[in-house]
C-alpha cells in the first residue's frame, strides 16, 4: 500500500497494512527543518511547501497538511497579522469592533493573490503517493479571530444573539476557504475549532455556540471530502455531540484517553491523535515518545479506525528526534 | 456595610456586572468601607473566580463575566478609592510581557492601581522587550509591572531584565512581575524585586517598593 492508499483505506472502513501516520506539522515547525525561519514561510507560500515536502521526506509518514500560510492566515478575513522571526503569528488588530461592523467582514477569494500555490504544489509533488490534508477554520474560530478571543468569548454572556450573527458571518470565508481547497486537489479537510475546547467554554457553550455551526459546515463540506474536526486539548465532555458533526475524522489531543473515547464515540468514526505536542514532542525524551505511541496503538490499533498522529500542532522547540520516534516507533507496532 | 461588600464580592464571582456597579455605588454613598476591606473583598473573588475555573466549574467565558463586573465597579469606585489614596502616588509602567496575550488580570490590576493613586502607563498585551525600555525612560517610572500568566514566559522577562541593566536603568526602576503562576522561586531565579499573584499582593508589593 501506498501511504495514501494506507489512509484512505482507514477513512473506508477497510484493512490497511499498517496504522497511517500523518502527525500535526505546519508552519510552526516545519521550516526550520530547512534551516528557515517562520516569519520568512509565512509570506512566502514556496519557502512553505519547500518546508512541508522537507518534513515529509526526512521523517517518512504519510500525508501531509497543506495551510495557506501559517495558521491558515486571519489576514484572509481582513485581520492584521504581525510575526517576528519564529515568535508564533499575532492578530494584532480584529475587524469587528461591534454590530456595525458585521458587514465589514470579507467573503475571502482563497484564488487571489497566489494563495493556493501552496497548496497545489503539495498536491502536485507529494499527492500522488502521500494524503494530503487541507486546513481551515471552523465559523466559530473564525469569528473569535476577526472580533479578538476575549471580547468574543465576553459577549457570550453580555450579546449571545451577536456571537451566533458573528458565526453566521464568518460561515461563508469557511465554505469558500474549504471548497477551493477540495478544488486544487486535497483528500481531506481538517476543519479547526481549537476554541470550541473544553479547556476553554464550557459544554453547554459548545452546544449553544459550536455545535450547531459545526454540524452546519461540515455537513455542507463533508459532501466535497472527507472531514476532520480537530478540537485541542481537552474534548472529553463534547465527544458525542463531535461524534454527531458529520465529520468522519475526530482529531483528538493528548488529555483525552482513547479508550475512553472510543467508548464516548462509538466504534464507527476514525480516532486521529492524540500524541502530546507540548508534554511529550516538545518536553519528552525519545523514549517517551515511544511509550506514548505504543499506548495509543494499544488502545485503538486492533480497531483499524485510527491514526496515529500529534493531538495538535507540534510545536517549534520540538526536537526533530523526537518527530523520527514518533513516526519510527509508529511502524514498528503499528504494523497488522 | 459588611452585608453590602459580600453581596459586591457575590456579584462579582457570579459575574453580575450590573449588580457589581449598583453594589458599588451603595459601598461609595454609604462610604463607611476603606480601600483595604473594598481591595481585599476583590481579591477574595478574584480568587474564588480562579479557584472555580481550577476545578472545571468556570471556563474562559465565565472568568471574563467576572472580569467585567469588577470593570463595571471599579468605574464606580475609582474617584472614592483615589480620595482615599492619593498619597500613595508614583508612576507606573505596565503590560503582558511578550509572546503572551491575556489581559485579564493587567487590566483588573491597572485599574486597582489607577484607584489607589498611581498614575498607571498601560502597554498592552505581547509587549516587546523595547517598547517597555522606551516606556521606562520616556516615563521616568518607579515601577515595571510586568503581567507574565504562564511560565513559559521566562525568557521574555529575563530578556527585559537584561536589557534594563544593559540600558543603566535597573537602578532606577523596581520591577515586579506577576501572574497566576508566580512563585517566589520564580520571581528569585528571574531576578525581580517583588511577585505578585493576585490584586491584593500587588497592591501591598507597590507600596512596599514606594516606601522603600
Amino acid at each position: 500500500m501506498t501511504p495514501r492508499e494506507r489512509f484512505l483505506a482507514v477513512l473506508a472502513g477497510e484493512a490497511p497494512d499498517m496504522v497511517p501516520i500523518v502527525p500535526v506539522i505546519d508552519g510552526y515547525f516545519a521550516p526550520k527543518v530547512i534551516g528557515r525561519a517562520n516569519d520568512e514561510c509565512y509570506q512566502d507560500g514556496a519557502c512553505l511547501s519547500d518546508a512541508l515536502l522537507g518534513c515529509l521526506e526526512r521523517f517518512g509518514y504519510d500525508g501531509v497538511l497543506a495551510e495557506m500560510g501559517l495558521g491558515d492566515s486571519p489576514e484572509v478575513l481582513g485581520c492584521r497579522v504581525e510575526i517576528e522571526g519564529n515568535d508564533v503569528p499575532l492578530v494584532v488588530e480584529t475587524l469587528v469592533g461591534g454590530r456595525e461592523d458585521l458587514e465589514r467582514i470579507p467573503v475571502p477569494d482563497p484564488w487571489a493573490d497566489g494563495k493556493m500555490e501552496p497548496v497545489k504544489r503539495l498536491v502536485s509533488e507529494a499527492g500522488d503517493e502521500h494524503v494530503v490534508l487541507g486546513s481551515v477554520r471552523s465559523p466559530f474560530e473564525y469569528a473569535a479571530t476577526v472580533r479578538g478571543l476575549m471580547e468574543f468569548m465576553t459577549d457570550f454572556y453580555r450579546d449571545p444573539d451577536f456571537v451566533h450573527d458573528l458565526i453566521a458571518a464568518t460561515r461563508p470565508a469557511t465554505l469558500a476557504l474549504g471548497k477551493a481547497l477540495v478544488e486544487a486537489g486535497v483528500d481531506a479537510l481538517v476543519v479547526k475549532d481549537s476554541f470550541a475546547s473544553s479547556s476553554m467554554i464550557s459544554p453547554d457553550h459548545y452546544s449553544e455556540f459550536a455545535f450547531p455551526s459545526e454540524a452546519d459546515i461540515i455537513g455542507e463540506l463533508a459532501q466535497e471530502a472527507p472531514v476532520i474536526l480537530h478540537i485541542c486539548r481537552n474534548s472529553m465532555p463534547i465527544l458525542p455531540q463531535m461524534a454527531r458533526t458529520g465529520a468522519a475524522v475526530l482529531e483528538l489531543d493528548g488529555p483525552v484517553g482513547l479508550k475512553e473515547a472510543r467508548e464516548a464515540i462509538g466504534p464507527g468514526i476514525v480516532i486521529k491523535g492524540n500524541i502530546d505536542a507540548v508534554t511529550v514532542m516538545e518536553k519528552g525524551s525519545a523514549g517517551d515518545v515511544e511509550a506514548a505511541v505504543r499506548a495509543a496503538l494499544e488502545a485503538e490499533k486492533a480497531g483499524r479506525r485510527f491514526i496515529l498522529s500529534t493531538g495538535d500542532s507540534i510545536p517549534l522547540p520540538t526536537p526533530v528526534e523526537n518527530v523520527s520516534a514518533l513516526v519510527d516507533n509508529g511502524r514498528k507496532y503499528g504494523r497488522y | 456595610m459588611t452585608d453590602t461588600l459580600e453581596k459586591f464580592q457575590q456579584a462579582i464571582v457570579e459575574g453580575d456586572p450590573d449588580e457589581s456597579a449598583a453594589l458599588a455605588e451603595a459601598i461609595v454613598n454609604d462610604a463607611g468601607a476603606t480601600p483595604d476591606e473594598i481591595f481585599e473583598q476583590l481579591s477574595l473573588a478574584m480568587d474564588t473566580v480562579g479557584d472555580r475555573y481550577q476545578t472545571g466549574e468556570y471556563f474562559i467565558p465565565e472568568m471574563l463575566r467576572s472580569a467585567d463586573a469588577v470593570e463595571q465597579a471599579m468605574a464606580v469606585l475609582e474617584p472614592y478609592l483615589f480620595a482615599h489614596n492619593h498619597d500613595q502616588g508614583g508612576v507606573v509602567v505596565m503590560g503582558t510581557v511578550k509572546g503572551d496575550i491575556h489581559n485579564i488580570g493587567k487590566n483588573i490590576i491597572i485599574s486597582a492601581l489607577k484607584a489607589a493613586g498611581y498614575q498607571v502607563h498601560d502597554l498592552g498585551v505581547n509587549v516587546s522587550t523595547d517598547k517597555f525600555i522606551k516606556a521606562v525612560r520616556e516615563t521616568s517610572a518607579d515601577m515595571l509591572l510586568l503581567s507574565a500568566f504562564t511560565t513559559s514566559t521566562k525568557p521574555a522577562l529575563l530578556d527585559i531584565l537584561a536589557r534594563l541593566k544593559d540600558e543603566g536603568l535597573r537602578d532606577e526602576v523596581k520591577v515586579i512581575s506577576g501572574g497566576a503562576s508566580h512563585s517566589e522561586e520564580f520571581a528569585r531565579e528571574v531576578g525581580v524585586d517583588g511577585f505578585a499573584t493576585d490584586v491584593k499582593s500587588t497592591l501591598a508589593i507597590c507600596k512596599q517598593m514606594m516606601e522603600g
